[in-house]
């Protein structure tokens, strides 16, 4: 698009010129943009030779006279042509390039900035929105040139003020991912799109009421494609839809959500294995998040949160106090608990509870009781829907309905229904021959069925069967048809977010290959075949948009949300508690093993396979990257004679599944979390046998957890985890080291070293500067240097990382790789150490390892004032900058390592190996043009978004004023859902981070080595209950 | 070695001079020029030679099939990684340059102490230095992630404007190394010109005679050319003295310099050049056994000789020991976590075992051993030492550069480190190289300086009548 706009501009320009000289001009004339324009017609080695002919002939000489009068000798003199050379071929390279990225036709709008025209380097700001099925994520895109560059949530909407998660992050590799599909195939041959929608059309009219018609779609959250698809069934009232999304199926998502929960007022938050602190796979996880991190920030306002789980993730390390139970316990507990809260009519079931867990239940029942209407008990999405009414119960029995839980009429979820009910049905239509078409709509049901439906036999017996997917996966190779999807940024549609709001999904950028949507297909079967997404889109807003609807079509397209869409407060609605106390399950056999079935925490339920930046991010708790494993306590390891990374097989049902093995601090006993989404065979080159299909013993009768089995097999896996993992220095070893409690690393990072600092809220109140006290909790001497100390005139930027509010989540990470084009190293580079993310989350896990605490701590360069890497690079290719900054000159790098030795936080990353992708096409798009990809042989490391630092004080340049606070947001800040991390001028007293740093909580990690880092973090203080304080965790903060 | 105020046994005093014995008796000065020239000057080269020269050009291609896929991949190929970044590259490093030390040590401060039993080793423990340090030299260049720009060390003037760092220690290296590989060729050749003359003169075919005539200078034996080789010597002598002390240091300031806890330690300076010294002196050791007997130099190279590197290297053994000890101690005594810990996991940690293999090897082997002049002057005995030696010192190296990196300050990035192929390739093809290029020495070269054997001999020390009577 630049190209041809800057073309015409200078056609227009050229024309004048033209006619001042064309006296003088010879007859046969060409113009410099002339040569331009038969340069961008031929291609490759033609073009080089052109250019040299063309140089030669008497007519180029005067069309540069012309165009560079003074200088046309240069241009002519052979070294200059070189030159000039070079100078063509990267208009040439603009020019290619602005032929992939043409604006969708349909005008969209920028947000707040809106240049009149595109000003090259100068990026625009578009909103939008994420579709997903826990509630679309508002998002503001920017673009470099219409090329999508970098994904961010929408700083206006009231949902996620502009936070984000790894999967709105990681879309954008998705976006721009090479091994998307291409072409629309009918058995393998490239065929068009309009030829498939003819057949459709065909089939439809044929069958008139659309008997034997049948869709296969993920869960739709698109208001207007469920308006498309009443259409269609009032056209065809045979035709059959039917919606299967593999970690939505039996969740209470699939019928449309229908509380929210609202943690502001929140003093004590019950976690009934809801994981709602890691990730966007749990809905309205970005203002959870937001709503519990608030009330972490001040330890005046602490709230408490008690997590049961069935599988340690963030949420329960998180937790003040934890209780892992077996999945299928964790519905009675529920029913104990409701009763123990005063829930009429729940029937205690005869259970044999520890101690120790009806200790915990008491505990959180009084808690709850005392904090009735400013408590919330959230229920997990992947357990038995008694957990969720339960929930509901208790919160309607403590007065918080309408406070912390909103229960809405209005379910978000714009077709809701039974998946699963609907996808056994069409197993069963298609065996029974019924099926004449099936249409599969971005699923990849081949893949995720259910184990016990058979559903690839099924499959086999459709007529013919279409596959609208964005990877040729394994669906669309077995599928007749295979069209390419657009991805969400490349069409229309909307979504709704969590809180009800209706966000339009604009398209940033022309569909790379040639995609369609479901909105397409829906379409082609009505009267109006052609109608664009863009126009179905707007027909569905036509009612709702107040006023004139140009100006709010086009204020919902700035602001990204159409207003006044949010669904109401709701009222309290009475749990029948008879009912409840029917339904809860019984727990099963304290001997027999669970296996836990749970969407992965970075490529959800599979369809993040092929992103390399979300298989290579060390999953939360577990920092295993590119695998998924079986997750075990180490009690259970050791009953099972099994060592960690042993491959082993699950059995469910007699159906099996070879899986590696590893420890995860607090898993319940005798219970087994697999992730899904692993052991694709056609995800592509990224995720394509990456971990194992557990799938294969995934049923429709158990889709959250089974019953099933272990055994050991020959061999070892080879997982890649990214920290250290000597689980077995656990005990007090020879010399001394280890307090025999903790691991070795936890012992380690929280008593001498210092590294981890945090209090109970009485100690804190007792003593609030625990966190600089202490042995290993100095502050540093600034004058105890060798080197003169530096002097910041204006700015001198820092940054504060709240460790209260960190839940671990992995968005910053992701945002990070987004933002500097950090490369993808792979399973075997990460094994061996060399993964390449510039922020990690350390965890450390204290106390019991059957039960610990986890603490998270981003890690990334601490811009040490007295940097220990700067001094020793031989070629000063790390250097400090006159604001602070420990920069990395790339090009002045020669890879001696040195920096990285003599870094003690080991937040260097080196280009071991060619990391960067230089080759692929579409990855070049992709990156941000502000950040220089790395070679190999070169260190690199976080430059507190340097670019993005330059990029706000070139403006407050052109305006004259210093930079504001707040003006600069890093990458991993700006996705920080928990707003953990502050960013800004340390040398402004009045500044956020300039405030939290003189926090009497803030500690510098490794303060002692006076290296003085400009990151600070601020201790955690937490509100642990005294009745239960003695368990889990034991320990005194700062010694002395 | 003042002999006077001892009371020797019998046969190890020179009745002709009253001096200690350092080579066999029965050499005079035509049978030593004899013995050393013929072996350059033969035209027949022992089979034995072409067979270890074939095994030693077979193993540095190993290097360069290694150096070849190293410069097409980059430095991954190594086991490197996040933490340990640095690996065999700057542990050989090390290694070589250590070994060097003795080949200087030798030449220089023996013959400023006029320890003229130095005389039958210089030689070759100068070329073991020169070849060793090529061998150093080639990892610094190799190591970095793009060699192609390591000029950039370099303090060139260039249009940028841009200079290297000088508070890097890699930088002290550039100049320490350099330096060093200059005086030592530097010292090495002006030793040789006599020599040279003396190889022109007994040269039978052309080429010989030609090569030899241009590299000896036209040396004619004058006492003036003997009294500015004389001079020349001196001052070269002094020269390289300092770096005996100066080049480890340096290099020692690699990791003393640096905050990791293992690394950042005042004493690493001494301790460093007495290991250099302990591990070269095993290489001479290493080198010379087989030689003499493979030469028949016994005559020459003495039990004398192995006698005194044995007690050499008891010596800077114990110093290196004493280094061991106060590491130890310090860690202790600092009531640093950082050090304790550092210590306790160097010894007892996943990698605790290269800690014990070092130990075993400098310290519970020889240092319990060497004080036997039994053992001493057992010529097997102190060749299995010297291998000892030289593997316990590698060790040390890689103790100091690994077991200090792989768990370090924040533990979350502790990590571990296993060697690749690649690495011992590389490894492995710089001892082929070393070998050739040495075996190369001794076929052309004279590997013992007849010109100081020949003032070692009775004869140069008594009458000139008595000189004729010795019949040269």
């Amino acid at each position: 698009m630049s190209g041809h706009m800057n073309g015409s501009k200078q056609a227009a320009g050229n024309a004048v010129d033209y006619e001042k000289s064309k006296a003088a001009a010879p007859e046969t004339a060409m113009t410099l943009e002339a040569v331009r324009a038969e340069l961008k017609s031929a291609k490759g080695k033609r073009y080089w030779r052109s250019v040299d002919e063309l140089a030669g002939s008497p007519e180029f000489e005067a069309a540069v006279e012309k165009e560079f009068p003074g200088s046309a000798q240069e241009w002519v003199d052979p070294v200059s042509r070189r030159g000039f050379m070079k100078l063509m071929g990267a208009s040439m390279a603009l020019a290619g390039l602005a032929g992939c990225t043409k604006q969708p036709d349909e005008p969209i709008y920028a947000y707040v900035k809106q240049p009149e025209d595109l000003i090259l380097g100068k990026p625009m700001y578009f909103a939008t929105a994420m579709p997903s099925a826990t509630g679309a994520l508002p998002l503001l895109v920017k673009t470099d040139q219409f090329r999508p560059i970098k994904i961010d949530g929408n700083p206006e909407h009231p949902y996620n003020l502009g936070s984000s998660d790894v999967f709105a992050q990681g879309a954008l590799l998705d976006l721009y991912d090479p091994d998307r599909s291409q072409h629309a195939t009918y058995r393998g041959e490239n065929r068009e799109w309009a030829e498939f929608a003819q057949e459709l059309r065909k089939k439809a009219a044929e069958s008139k009421d659309g008997t034997g018609i049948y869709f296969l779609s993920s869960t739709i959250t698109s208001p207007t494609l469920a308006r498309q698809w009443k259409a269609v069934q009032a056209a065809y009232p045979k035709a059959t839809l039917v919606q299967y999304d593999p970690a939505i199926a039996g969740t209470s998502l699939e019928k449309g959500l229908s509380v929210q929960y609202a943690l502001a007022d929140a003093d004590v938050i019950v976690s009934l294995d809801a994981d709602f602190l890691s990730g966007a796979a749990y809905p309205g996880f970005h203002k959870l998040v937001r709503e519990y991190a608030d009330r972490r920030k001040n330890p005046e306002k602490l709230n408490r949160l008690y997590s049961i789980d069935s599988t340690p993730t963030t949420t329960g390390l998180k937790a003040e106090h934890r209780l892992g139970l077996r999945a299928s316990e964790i519905p009675a507990f529920a029913a104990e608990l409701a009763k123990a809260v005063g829930v009429a009519g729940v029937e205690s079931q005869s259970y044999n509870w520890t101690e120790e867990q009806k200790k915990f239940l008491a505990a959180v029942a009084k808690d709850l009781k005392a904090h009735a209407g400013k408590s919330v008990v959230i229920s997990g999405l992947h357990q038995d829907a008694s957990v969720e009414a339960l929930a509901a119960a208790i919160n309607s029995a403590l007065g918080n309905v309408g406070k912390t839980a909103l229960v809405s009429a209005e379910p978000v979820n714009p077709l809701p229904g039974d998946q699963a009910a609907g996808f056994k049905a069409l197993v069963a239509d298609l065996n029974a021959g019924k099926v004449d078409w099936l249409v599969i709509l971005n699923a990849n049901p081949i893949y995720s069925a259910p184990a016990d439906l058979d559903f690839a036999s099924a499959f086999n017996k459709a007529k013919i069967v279409a596959h609208l997917g964005s990877h040729y996966d394994e669906t669309g190779h077995e599928a007749h048809w295979h069209i390419p999807a657009a991805h969400f940024l490349e069409s229309w549609s909307d979504a709704r977010a969590y809180d009800g709001t209706i966000s339009i999904v604009q398209p940033m950028i022309d569909p790379l290959y040639g995609g369609k949507s479901a909105h397409h297909v829906f379409q082609a079967l009505l009267n109006e075949p052609g109608l664009s997404p863009y126009d179905a889109v707007r027909e569905t807003w036509k009612p709702v948009i107040k006023g004139d609807f140009e100006t709010g079509w086009r204020k919902a397209l700035h602001q990204g949300w159409i207003d006044e869409t949010a669904v109401g407060k709701g009222s309290a609605s009475g749990a029948d508690a008879q009912k409840l106390t029917s339904k809860v399950p019984a727990p099963s056999s304290k001997d027999a093993i669970e296996i836990i079935f749970r969407p992965d925490p970075s490529i959800y339920d599979g369809r993040w396979s092929n992103v390399g930046w979300l298989q290579e991010l060390p999953k939360p708790v577990t920092n295993l990257s590119w695998d998924n494993a079986a997750l075990v306590s180490g009690a259970t390891l050791t009953k099972l004679g099994l060592e960690e990374d042993d491959i082993v097989e699950l059995t469910v049902q007699g159906r099996k599944v070879n899986a590696p093995v590893i420890v995860v601090p607090g898993q319940p006993d005798n219970s087994v979390t697999v992730y899904l989404g692993y052991g694709r065979s056609f995800a592509g080159r990224v995720g394509s046998g990456a971990g194992f299909n557990a799938y294969l013993i995934r049923t429709t009768g158990a889709p959250f957890y089974a019953i099933g089995s272990l055994k050991k097999l020959d061999g070892k896996w080879g997982v890649a985890i990214t920290k250290s993992h000597y689980q077995d220095h656990r005990s007090k070893l020879f010399g001394g080291q280890g307090s025999g409690n903790n691991s070795l690393e936890a012992d380690e990072a929280i008593s001498e070293r210092g590294i981890i600092r945090y209090a109970t809220l009485d100690e804190f109140k007792a003593n609030p500067g625990f966190a600089n006290e202490g042995p290993g909790h100095e502050k540093t001497d600034k004058d105890n240097t060798l080197f003169p100390n530096w002097d910041y005139k204006d700015n001198a930027w820092g940054m504060s990382i709240d460790m209260n509010s960190c839940t671990g989540c992995n968005a910053c990470i992701v945002g990070c790789y987004a933002e500097n084009n950090i490369a993808v190293v792979g399973k075997q580079q990460v094994r061996i150490g060399r993964n390449l993310q510039w922020l990690r989350i350390d965890t450390y896990f204290e106390g019991d390892l059957a039960a610990p605490r986890a603490h998270f701590q981003p890690m990334a360069c601490q811009h040490c004032e007295n940097a220990p890497c700067e001094q020793v690079c031989p070629v000063g290719a790390t250097v400090h900058t006159p604001e602070g900054l420990n920069t990395m000159v790339y090009n002045r790098c020669v890879g001696t390592r040195y920096c990285s030795n003599n870094c003690p936080y080991k937040v260097r990353r080196y280009n071991f190996l060619l990391y960067s992708d230089f080759e692929t096409e579409s990855l070049k798009l992709m990156r941000n043009p502000d950040v220089s990809v790395r070679s190999r042989g070169v260190m690199e490391k976080c430059s507190y978004c340097v670019q993005r630092i330059s990029a706000a004080k070139i403006e407050a340049d052109k305006e004259n004023r210093p930079v504001r606070d707040g003006e600069i947001q890093t990458a991993c800040q700006q996705a920080c859902p928990a707003s953990a991390i502050t960013f800004g001028n340390i040398n402004d007293k009045g500044s956020r981070v300039a405030r939290l740093q003189a926090d009497e909580r803030s500690y510098q990690v490794l303060a002692d080595l006076n290296t003085r880092p400009r990151t600070k973090y601020v201790a955690a203080v937490l509100n642990p209950n005294s009745e239960l304080q003695e368990a889990p965790v034991e320990h005194s903060p700062a010694k002395g | 070695m003042a002999t006077t105020d001892l009371k020797p046994k019998d046969h190890e005093i020179d009745p002709a001079t009253g001096e200690y014995r350092v080579i066999a008796p029965g050499q005079t000065f035509k049978s030593v020029t004899e013995k050393i020239a013929r072996i350059v000057l033969t035209p027949h080269t022992p089979l034995g030679w072409f067979a270890l020269f074939g095994v030693g050009g077979a193993v540095a291609t190993f290097l360069l099939v290694a150096l070849t896929w190293l410069f097409l991949k980059g430095t991954g190929i190594w086991a490197i990684s996040q933490p340990v970044a640095w690996g065999f590259a700057i542990i050989n490093f090390v290694w070589w340059i250590g070994i060097g030390h003795a080949g200087t040590l030798i030449s220089a401060i023996l013959l400023l102490f006029k320890q003229s039993w130095r005389n039958s080793i210089n030689r070759f423990a100068e070329a073991m230095t020169i070849f060793a340090v090529v061998c150093a030299g080639l990892f610094p260049l190799i190591h970095i992630g793009r060699p192609w720009l390591g000029y950039w060390l370099l303090p060139y003037p260039n249009t940028m404007n841009v200079w290297p760092q000088f508070r890097s220690p890699l930088l002290w290296d550039v100049f320490a190394v350099s330096t060093y590989a200059t005086i030592s060729v530097v010292f090495w050749y002006i030793g040789m010109v006599p020599d040279f003359g003396t190889m022109r003169d007994r040269a039978d075919s052309k080429l010989a005679q030609y090569v030899y005539g241009l590299v000896s200078l036209g040396w004619r034996g004058s006492a003036r050319h003997w009294m500015r080789y004389e001079t020349a010597s001196l001052l070269l002598a002094g020269l390289a003295t300092p770096l005996v002390l100066s080049v480890h240091t340096v290099i020692s300031f690699d990791f003393a310099v640096a905050v990791l806890p293992g690394w950042h330690t005042t004493i690493f300076p001494p301790y460093f050049v007495a290991g250099a010294i302990y591990s070269g002196f095993a290489m001479v050791l290493t080198l010379a056994i087989p030689l003499r007997k493979f030469y028949h130099l016994e005559g020459l190279v003495t039990d004398r000789h192995i006698d005194n590197m044995g007690k050499v290297m008891l010596a800077t053994g114990f110093i290196v020991a004493y280094g061991y000890g106060m590491e130890v101690f310090m860690a202790w005594y600092s009531a640093s976590h950082w050090e304790s810990f550092m210590m306790w996991n160097r010894m007892f940690g996943p990698m605790g075992w290269s800690y014990w293999v070092l130990i075993t090897c400098n310290l519970a082997i020889p240092l319990t051993t060497l004080w036997s002049r039994k053992l001493r002057t057992s010529i097997p005995y102190m060749f299995f030492i010297s291998i000892v030696v030289n593997t316990g010192m590698w060790f040390e190296r890689f103790v100091i550069v690994v077991t200090s990196l792989y768990r370090d300050f924040l533990p979350s990035s502790w990590g571990t480190y296993r060697a690749t192929k690649w690495d011992y390739m590389t490894y492995v093809g710089t001892l082929g190289l070393f070998t050739a290029l040495f075996l190369l020495f001794v076929r052309f070269l004279p590997m013992i300086p007849m010109s100081e054997i020949r003032m070692m001999l009775p004869g140069a020390k008594i009458t000139p009548k008595k000189v004729a009577e010795a019949g040269d």
